[in-house]
């Protein structure tokens, strides 16, 4: 029996285009006073990282399979495929890398390897839809001798910053000493200046504040104003508007603001005709505020962007954009009496009243959401940070 | 505790007009209805949603009768309020709700819309009830009315006449009473005299006054200041049986709140600060507990202008109160002091332009449900309305806001003080701390975020804040984990109540006005009860908490009006069938679980011990309770309702020193009880007969009876333990946590005898010390000795609103509130407590067990500042300094050199002397970190020395420091202390350093930063020709006769001083033939390497012993020495590991006619392995390194292969698994897996074979360089050795070449001879290896000691070719004259040819290096 533990230290999420760190720790869990015969070989370690796709059939139609290509899978069990037994197909993968030969453990006795290996900056991210899911994984599989591979798969989250991937890392060669006995910690230096980058850019693409309001009417007249002051946000943000309803002339009962995403099929690859044919356009609400507000005349919500919500993208497939959905329940008479009459006639006390009729309209509102330091939604996501397995 | 969230909400109110402005606003006491009053108007809101219920305006006839209305007060049941008005009547509504269960605002959607329809309870959840309101009763008390109480089943009125009315609800006007307030006797205690002083004078009256239940009395203010006490001393209210207490130094209150579970009077005055008292439990006179005060330093301008205390309000839950003053603003203060937010201050006072805001008056407030809104009724004081003449000004308009708060869930569900999370609860969200807190239990993730902390260096001369290295990643995450309860559950359940999260933090529960719902924040869904009606039929009563993946709460079952205790399932399905249910005799108040013990504390003053055990008979699993002890506390509490939290832990007295077993995980020792805030322990009393627990089944064992209680704390607001063990922690792990408010933190800590000696019987087992810090606590880290809290932090959003319009706007008036984690150290507060008690064996055993900490050298840096600053700064003598003893504590570990020089950098010059004093000599200091090797620190220290020594010691010192940094390649450090050196150089001179003269152009000697000596590399390599040795770089050496223009010019003294430390250093490293060392050197130091290696042409830079630089050499690059495969003998294959691939290769490799000692072999050999390079491309690296053979070279792969530079990760893996991979040895199954790529077994062999031969990459590059650099500075003899260890034979017939031409220096040549003939022996015996390369560079060889014959003899001769060489001035050219070379024998023939190819090579060379690229070095000769 052999241990193998994979352990993403930084946490399982990363931006496209940094380098991934995996601990891969073998062990023989035996207690080293079993005797010598005991020790446990491994014939070899390879590690993979690749990006799953999957489409429900439903709702998207996908072009047949490329039959030129030949199926690949054969039978045999020595081949490494990453994405062998999973549900779609592989859309994205690094080269294989190997992580030791020929490894023997004695009782008790654990080694390990670190792989490191840097996410294609060309990949979509982390996603899973109504329509489509794109699933990142680090597959390490592992074989012993005359035994099927096993395979121990550590999922990824991966955040696709666009436009990150254009850019490369400056090469101040032209400047730079040439000296070879200068040590050049290239690697890291670059995968700091990318995560600085990243920063730099939602910093700049976010923090930016401004006023944006809009005179919400139904066909009846003002409803009142909302206000909101950004229209870019990370991940882990809170959204804030405000609704002034004070200078309204029809009464608003009750509105309510979510936060969603619309996931919507391309046109070239939306389902047409069919039974069993699910909308093409699919809205997830990640938060909700609701409010009775017939006498309020100031108020704001908060919405947070969960963390493990995916920022908005587009792929060939399929596109991704965040909203914020209005809905207001107002009242179809316009002189909704609230307050009582100041010229109150006797008796002296007023109640409103029983039955209001309504009516409920929507309105959309796009925002943008962008991702965030990937460390910040590692700390988000609970759970433990190793996969194991044990052959 | 409480914290502001968000802005405001603002609700419609009456448009303008004097008699509809709103004036008072007072909950009912379910705080479901608001009463809202203006002076002719009554008005019921309903709580959720805000609306208007109904509304009674008062017509203008009476209006002016009774005057405008003033205060309300509801009956307990919700069906009558009483309004008092100015006039001194008292008007009686009757609140009916209407017949039917009629609801308001009803939506009725259009037919066929989908809206919700038919979901039950809607019109309860979304409408608000309909309601009539009816005047019912007026009473004239014919004298205005100060307070109006709800007593009961009474309603107590103060009037301005000195008369205290009690008017009974229902009978109004016969039930009346009334007791005149100078007939009640005041003492300042109720024992000193039963006959104590009357009011004395007529004309007193009670300006303000509460009720306490729990006290069971009045707590009031009269109008002339004085504060008291009324109680009455038998049940009922007459005047011959009430008494007041009072005390003296009060006599400038305003009004009172009391707050019924801290048993607290909380008098505000009017200088504005809050008076808290409490009553003596034995004497009955009235305590100060503390005041809330703002401080001088916090609110430099406000804290004496605030005006008088207006309103106090305690929250619903008694753990906080809210405070207004007259001038206006708010604060928030908790239970015992500690201040939360106040509104006078920061983004609340100014705008983001700077310009000061009125403060928010407030005229009137009232907590909403659970805390979780404040209704407030704002606007100018009345005093104020009428000379306001700005119309537009809606602000400045009296109007009703709400402000919204979130919680922390101790405040009503004390057990969750066993957790490490901190959790809030808001109106419909919780927010969860994300991140370490579960981490940190795992002692894994503890140490290796200690083991990453030290690594990040800084740099030691960039000036640090105070926040220490790996801190900010630790501390500084502050989000939150915002989970929205779910809305189902919330629309028919709102208000939450209670909430628990599990001990992982992955599971929380909440429970509403009914029910319970929890979520998984894996699985980010809810659970909800399947059967709503269920859900209906239960109210949680006593807290919630989990128990493993169970959820334990205390409810009442409302269909059986049963009293029960239910454990649920997490992961089975949320329904009554999978849940225990206990009955229970009593309510339940109070609920926490000790390991797998739940402790319930019950209405009648019982404490329960339940054993909670898991059951599971097939698939379905259960959690059984039963009963283990119960306790009854009757005697020891009042009432109930004052026990605030109820938990049991393993703290005890004795700290398990005298127990039998102490290596066993602590039991269950003791009950802690926070009686109103007096902190009450109860110990198992040991001390009967011992029952020897192991004999006895841990279920039916008799579990030991309690001791009396002890008080350990007063003023104590929640209380932190933990069920967990730690042997190496065990002073955090065992001690009890306290938060106190205003005054702090404290901790009960255990004190252990020192390696387990037995203990000293008058020594305390433990010690109580009171520690400060700045935030509000809410969870405590106990590995980790961190405590987390939170904070109010506040964004300005009115510099968006550019419109003059909008400046009423709400959300310019007020910041956008948001709640921020913080974190805080405490350790340094303690060490230094335990220091100041003598305790400092126990300080160390402490610091010791948490020196793994990441911030534990912050610790210490602290505790080392915050004595200093406190101690340099006391104005009086310190009797007894504590610095001396902090400092020597600080000895005892390995930081010590590093926190008091860091301590010393942070803190004023003016102090230092102070602190060297005590900590020793910055000199010895200084020498102990060089001593340490702990260059960065001392280099610290010079920084210090050079402030408090004259300018030679620092100089002195700067020149060790700066010797050993060169020594132990720091070139950063280096770096830093020649512009160190430099600096005090230039600091010296009186004179202003003097720029450099144009003669001068290169006034930095030969110490030019790295990028010019690059430039004049290449420079030299196109420009210069051949043979001439780039000798125009003697410009940049200092002659002889300039010497003494540098002592002129102290800038250029100090740059010749550090020029001559750098060549001293440059000299040894040649010496001692260390070439890598020497290449690190000055491509790091920026060093002019061939200008210096010019002038050592003949003297350092001459190679003593061939041999032993070339094993040097070899070794030092990592160069595998050369083998001859054809001895089989020495094939590393042979020594152990041997695999069949390995043996074929070796077949094949003996029988390979490449390896033939043949020149042009050899050469076509380079070129094919060429060509293969390209074709396969770096990969083979590997195959490289994987088949060079020899044991001896096993050493050269597990050195650091970061030459990731490179492009050679093709199919394998990277460096790190690379070199883990070595050290496991087994290379041969690497061959095996290259044979793969498709390369034919001899190609593969031949490959290796040739790489075989060669060392890293690297190393070859660097090599090249040095050969460059050598070529350059005419150093052949280093270039011959060079060449042979490439083996490279163009070397030589360059070298030839070289010799040949006019330059050449007879005496270098025969050296370079004798030592090829040195080596041609070693080879021989030692080293056959380098006997084919050897052969193959024979012919050269010979021709050279040609030359050389030659050369010796004209040696005698006169010198012909100094004239030829103009600039060769140097003296070095001088002492060479004498072996110059003659130029008229460079003309030989095969000289020429050679030339020539050199000249190419030359070119190639200088080309190659800018790219510096793979193989870009093989270059071939033909």
């Amino acid at each position: 029996m052999i241990e193998v533990v994979a352990e993403l230290s930084r946490g399982p999420v990363f931006l496209a285009g940094e380098a991934l760190e995996c601990v891969v720790t073998v062990t023989n869990p035996l207690p080293p006073t079993a005797t010598s015969a005991s020790s446990e070989a491994l014939a070899w370690a390879s590690a993979q990282i690749h990006c799953q796709f999957h489409a429900s059939e439903s709702r998207v139609a996908l072009p047949p399979p490329d039959s030129s290509q030949p199926d690949v899978q054969p039978d045999s069990q020595t081949v490494f495929l990453p994405h062998r037994g999973e549900r779609g197909q592989c859309i994205l993968s690094t080269p294989p890398k190997i992580l030791f030969c020929d490894l023997r453990l004695d009782p008790g006795e654990s080694k390990s390897y670190s792989y490191s290996e840097v996410l294609p900056t060309e990949g979509p991210p982390s996603f899973r839809g109504q329509s489509v899911k794109y699933v990142y994984k680090l597959t390490i599989g592992c074989q012993r001798v005359n035994s099927p591979i096993t395979l121990l798969r550590v999922p990824l989250r991966v955040l696709v910053l666009t436009g990150l991937q254009d850019v490369h890392f400056p090469q101040d060669e032209a400047v730079a000493p040439s000296s070879p006995f200068l040590e050049e910690d290239d690697s890291g230096k670059k995968d700091s200046w990318l995560a600085e980058l990243a920063g730099e850019r939602l910093m700049a693409a976010t923090s930016c504040r401004s006023l944006h309001l809009y005179n919400i009417s139904d066909g009846r007249g003002k409803v009142g104003t909302f206000g909101i002051f950004k229209s870019v946000y990370r991940l882990g943000e809170d959204v804030v508007g405000t609704l002034n309803l004070g200078e309204g002339t029809v009464a608003c009962l009750q509105f309510s603001v979510s936060l969603q995403t619309e996931e919507r099929v391309q046109p070239e690859y939306q389902r047409r005709r069919g039974t069993g044919v699910a909308p093409s356009v699919s809205h997830v609400t990640h938060a909700r505020h609701q409010e009775s507000c017939l006498h309020t005349t100031r108020t704001s919500f908060s919405l947070p962007i969960p963390l493990c919500s995916t920022p908005g993208f587009c792929t060939a497939i399929v596109s991704l954009k965040w909203r914020l959905h209005f809905e207001f329940v107002t009242s179809r008479e316009p002189g909704l009496v609230l307050l009582p009459p100041l010229e109150q006639p006797e008796p002296a006390t007023w109640t409103g009243p029983e039955q209001v009729p309504v009516d409920t309209f929507s309105w959309d509102l796009p925002i943008k959401v962008l991702p965030t330091s990937p460390t910040l939604v590692s700390y988000a996501a609970p759970g433990p940070s190793t996969s194991s397995i044990t052959i | 505790m409480y914290f502001l969230s968000g802005w405001p909400k603002r609700l419609l109110c009456a448009p303008r007009s004097p008699a509809e402005a709103p004036l008072h606003v007072q909950s009912d006491p379910r705080r479901a209805f608001f009463a809202v009053l203006a002076p002719a108007r009554l008005s019921i809101w309903y709580s959720r949603p805000s609306v208007l219920i109904v509304t009674y305006k008062e017509p203008a006839k009476s209006s002016t009768q009774f005057g405008s209305y003033k205060q309300a007060e509801w009956r307990p049941d919700s069906t009558m309020i009483a309004v008092s008005t100015a006039n001194g009547y008292i008007l009686f509504f009757h609140i009916t709700s209407s017949r039917g269960d009629k609801y308001l605002y009803e939506p009725v959607y259009p037919k066929g819309s989908p809206q919700m329809k038919g979901i039950p309870h809607f019109k309860e959840e979304h409408c608000a009830p309909a309601l009539n309101l009816e005047m019912k009763k007026i009473l004239d008390l014919q004298a205005p009315i100060m307070s109006l109480q709800s007593v009961l089943e009474d309603l107590l009125v103060a009037t301005s006449d000195g008369l205290l009315h009690l008017i009974h609800w229902e009978g109004m006007t016969n039930g009346r009473k009334a007791i005149n307030l100078s007939t009640v006797p005041f003492s300042v205690d109720l024992q000193s005299s039963r006959v104590g002083s009357f009011l004395g004078f007529a004309d007193v009256h009670i300006k303000d006054m509460e009720y306490c239940a729990t006290l069971d009395g009045f707590a009031v203010v009269f109008n002339d200041g004085k504060v008291g006490f009324i109680t009455p001393v038998s049940s009922r209210f007459t005047a011959e049986q009430l008494h007041g207490v009072w005390p003296q130094d009060v006599i400038d209150g305003t009004c009172v709140a009391v707050n019924n579970k801290y048993r607290l009077m909380a008098f505000g005055c009017a200088s504005g600060c809050v008076q808290v008292y409490t009553i003596d439990n034995t004497t009955g006179a009235m305590l100060l507990s503390h005041k809330l005060e703002l401080t001088a330093k916090q609110y430099p301008d406000i804290w004496n202008k605030t005006g008088a205390v207006k309103l106090i309000r305690w929250s619903p839950d008694n753990s906080a109160v809210i405070v207004t003053w007259e001038y206006g603003g708010l604060s928030l203060w908790s239970v015992f002091g500690a201040q939360l937010i106040c509104t006078l201050g920061g983004d609340f006072a100014y705008r983001s332009d700077g310009t000061k805001k009125d403060p928010l008056k407030i005229n009137s407030m009232s907590w909403g449900a659970e805390g979780y809104h404040l209704w407030v009724i704002s606007g100018l004081g009345s005093q104020h309305t009428q000379i306001e003449t700005d119309l537009r000004s809606t602000v400045k308009e009296p109007s009703i806001l709400l402000f919204q708060f979130i919680k922390s869930v101790l405040t009503v569900n004390p057990c969750m003080s066993n957790q490490e999370q901190v959790l809030l609860q808001g109106e419909d969200r919780l927010y969860l701390n994300c991140g370490e807190a579960s981490q940190a239990q795992n002692p894994k993730y503890s140490s290796a975020r200690a083991e990453r902390m030290p690594r990040h260096e800084k740099s030691p001369f960039a000036d640090g804040g105070l926040e220490a290295p790996g801190l900010s990643t630790l501390l500084g995450h502050r989000h939150w984990h915002v989970v929205q309860i779910s809305s189902t559950y919330l629309e028919s359940n709102w208000p939450i109540r209670f909430s628990a999260i599990d001990k992982l933090g992955q599971n929380i529960a909440v429970a509403g006005k009914f029910g319970f719902a929890h979520y998984s924040l894996l699985t980010k869904k809810w659970k909800l009860f399947g059967n709503i009606t269920q859900e209906q039929n239960m109210i949680v009563t006593g807290g919630l908490a989990w128990w493993d993946d169970f959820m334990v709460l205390a409810c009442y079952n409302l269909s059986d009006c049963q009293e029960e205790l239910r454990i649920y399932l997490r992961t089975s399905n949320l329904d009554n069938a999978f849940a225990h249910v206990t009955k229970a005799p009593m309510e339940t108040l109070l609920l926490s679980v000790f390991r797998d013990m739940v402790v319930v504390f019950r209405a009648d003053c019982s404490i329960c011990l339940y054993s909670i055990e898991r059951k599971s008979d097939g698939s379905n699993t259960t959690a059984s309770v039963q009963v283990l002890q119960e306790v009854s506390m009757s005697r020891y509490i009042p009432h109930p309702f004052l026990v605030v939290s109820v938990t049991l832990t393993s703290v005890s007295t004795e700290n398990g020193i005298s127990l039998k077993m102490p290596q066993q995980a602590r039991d269950a020792e003791s009950i802690m009880l926070n009686l109103a805030g007096q902190l009450i322990m109860m110990q198992r009393d040991r001390s009967g007969p011992q029952i020897r627990e192991k004999d006895s089944h841990p279920n039916q064992r008799k579990l030991l009876p309690f001791c009396p209680p002890v008080v350990l704390a007063q003023s104590v607001e929640n209380v932190w333990t933990t069920c967990r063990a730690n042997k190496q922690k065990r002073h955090l792990l065992e001690a009890l946590w306290l938060s106190c408010g205003g005054a702090g933190m404290k901790v009960w800590l255990p004190l252990f005898p020192r390696d387990h000696r037995k203990p000293h019987s008058f020594l305390s087992q433990r010690i109580m010390l009171p520690f400060h810090i700045n935030i509000y606590p809410l969870a405590v880290l106990f590995e980790d000795a961190l405590v987390l809290g939170a904070v109010n932090d506040t964004l300005l959003y009115d510099s968006l609103y550019t419109r003059s319009s909008a400046r009423e706007q709400l959300e310019v008036l007020f910041p956008f509130c948001v709640v921020e984690r913080t974190s805080q150290i405490y350790l340094h507060h303690i060490l230094r407590q335990l220091l100041v008690r003598n305790l400092g064996e126990q300080a160390l055993l402490l610091a010791q067990s948490c020196a793994a900490l990441p911030y534990f050298p912050h610790v210490l840096e602290l505790m080392l500042h915050e004595v200093l600053e406190e101690e340099a700064t006391s104005r009086e003598p310190i009797p007894d300094p504590l610095l001396p003893t902090v400092a020597k504590f600080i000895t005892e570990f390995p930081l010590f050199l590093q926190t008091v020089v860091h301590c010393a950098r942070k803190t004023e010059y003016a102090l230092w002397n102070y602190l060297f004093a005590a900590v020793g000599n910055p000199k010895d200091l200084f020498e102990e970190c060089l001593m340490a090797q702990d260059l960065d620190t001392a280099a610290s220290y010079l920084i210090i020395l050079q402030n408090m020594e004259v300018p030679a010691v620092s100089r002195q010192h700067a020149t060790l420091l700066f010797n050993t940094a060169l020594e132990q390649g720091k070139w950063d450090l280096c770096r830093h202390m020649i512009r160190f050196l430099k600096a005090i150089g230039s600091g010296e001179s009186e004179t202003p350093p003097s720029t450099p003269t144009s003669q001068e152009p290169s006034s930095s000697g030969g110490f030019e930063f790295f990028r010019n000596r690059s430039i004049s590399l290449s420079q030299s390599a196109e420009n210069v020709p051949p043979g001439k040795f780039g000798l125009q770089k003697t410009l940049s050496m200092p002659t002889g006769p300039s010497g003494k223009r540098w002592s002129k010019d102290s800038e250029c003294a100090e740059n010749m001083y550090i020029d001559m430390m750098l060549w001293r250093h440059a000299r040894r490293l040649l010496e001692e033939v260390r070439l890598k060392d020497l290449g690190c050197f000055a491509a790091q130091l920026g060093f002019e390497l061939i200008s210096w290696l010019c002038k050592e042409r003949t003297r350092a830079a001459r190679v003593d012993n061939f041999v032993v630089a070339l094993k040097r050499l070899h070794k030092d690059f990592l160069w595998p020495l050369p083998i001859i495969p054809a001895s089989s003998i020495s094939s590393p294959f042979k020594n152990g590991k041997c695999r069949a691939v390995g043996e074929q290769m070796l077949k094949s490799q003996s029988a390979d006619p490449f390896i033939t000692p043949e020149m042009d072999a050899g050469i076509s050999n380079i070129q094919r392995s060429q060509s293969w390079l390209s074709n396969i491309g770096p990969t083979h690296r590997d195959t490289d390194r994987a088949s060079s053979p020899g044991p001896q070279m096993q050493d050269a792969f597990l050195s650091p292969l970061s030459n990731k530079g490179d492009e050679c990760s093709i199919g394998s893996a990277t460096d790190l698994t690379e070199s883990s991979s070595v050290v496991d040895g087994d290379w041969t199954m690497v061959d095996e897996n290259f044979s793969t790529l498709s390369l034919t077994q001899s190609e593969l062999e031949h490959i290796s074979m040739e790489l075989a031969s060669k060392g890293p990459h690297k190393s070859q590059v660097q090599l090249r360089y040095l050969l460059h650099i050598f070529m350059e500075a005419g150093c052949l003899d280093w270039c011959v050795v060079i060449g042979l260890i490439l083996r490279e034979s163009s070397v030589v017939s360059q070298l030839l070449g070289i010799a040949q031409s006019s330059e050449m220096d007879g005496e270098m040549l025969q050296n370079i001879k004798s030592g090829l003939q040195a080596v041609d022996r070693w080879a021989s015996t030692d080293c056959p290896g380098y006997k084919p390369f050897l052969n193959i560079i024979k012919p050269q060889l010979q021709k050279l000691s040609e030359i050389t014959e030659e050369l010796v003899q004209p040696d005698t001769f006169q010198p012909v070719t100094v004239g030829k060489t103009p600039e060769q001035t140097s003296p070095r050219a001088e002492e060479n004259r004498g072996s110059c070379s003659h130029g008229s024998i460079s003309q030989s023939e095969p000289g020429s040819n050679n030339v020539v190819s050199r000249k190419e090579e030359d070119t190639t060379q200088a080309d190659e290096e800018e790219p510096l690229q793979d193989g870009a070095y093989d270059c071939s000769v033909s």
